[in-house]
């Protein structure tokens, strides 16, 4: 990992075409501005992380679940 | 909604790095459940629902790269399909709202697209 140290409105390019400016620091909150090309998806790691945690409790469910639910769907429409 | 043999995730799903092709098999007459089978590992699928029976006022709005990346066309085109995790009943199986899978059904691409809408939950209840 490259470590920098960076002051409020100073800058780090990654590439040609990310920009990545710190805003504003603020006791532990640092405000971060990223220009990146629209091919580029910029996420917090914290909702990528809640994402695949809520695809692997979603995984491969059992067929009575399956089942249940289905069934619990044709009551509801009846 | 219809059977797709094979779909080409343009991104893996997060948690699924390996994953990328997929089959969309309708698993009730309504079309309203279906199975997302992995083509890659017969023992990984998802149960996925159509929004409309659950969510009926939910309509994702996606950016210009999703519908470059996806090659989408016409709006038509493009199957919305909510994954969902099964409880023992209606009232605990929960659907992601934040990340809905987005098919384009000619071109037969698809990707888990993060919605940019911080009130949207990747468990909200399918009965409230």
């Amino acid at each position: 990992m490259l470590v920098l140290s960076r002051r409020a409105g100073e800058s780090v390019v990654v590439g040609d075409e990310i920009t990545v400016t710190i805003l504003e620091v603020r006791g532990d909150v640092v405000r971060v501005g990223i220009d990146a090309p629209r091919s580029v998806s910029v996420h917090r790691a914290e909702l990528l992380a809640e994402l695949a945690s809520s695809n692997q409790g979603a995984a491969s469910p059992p067929q009575e679940a399956v089942a249940t639910l289905a069934e619990a769907l044709r009551r509801r429409k009846d | 909604m219809h059977d797709l043999p094979v779909i080409e995730l343009v991104h893996p799903l997060p948690g699924f790095p390996e994953h990328r092709r997929f089959a969309l098999v309708q698993l009730d007459e309504d079309g309203v459940l279906c199975d997302l089978r992995s083509l890659d590992d017969p023992d990984l699928r998802f149960l996925v629902a159509s929004p409309v029976p659950f969510f009926p006022d939910y309509a994702p709005v996606v950016g210009d790269d999703v519908v470059a990346e996806l090659e989408i066309e016409d709006a038509s085109d493009v199957l919305v399909l909510l994954v969902l995790t099964t409880g023992t009943s209606l009232a605990d199986s929960t659907a992601n709202l934040r990340a809905p899978v987005l098919v384009n059904t000619t071109t037969r691409r698809a990707a888990q697209v993060i919605l940019d809408d911080a009130t949207l939950s990747v468990a909200v209840p399918l009965a409230p």
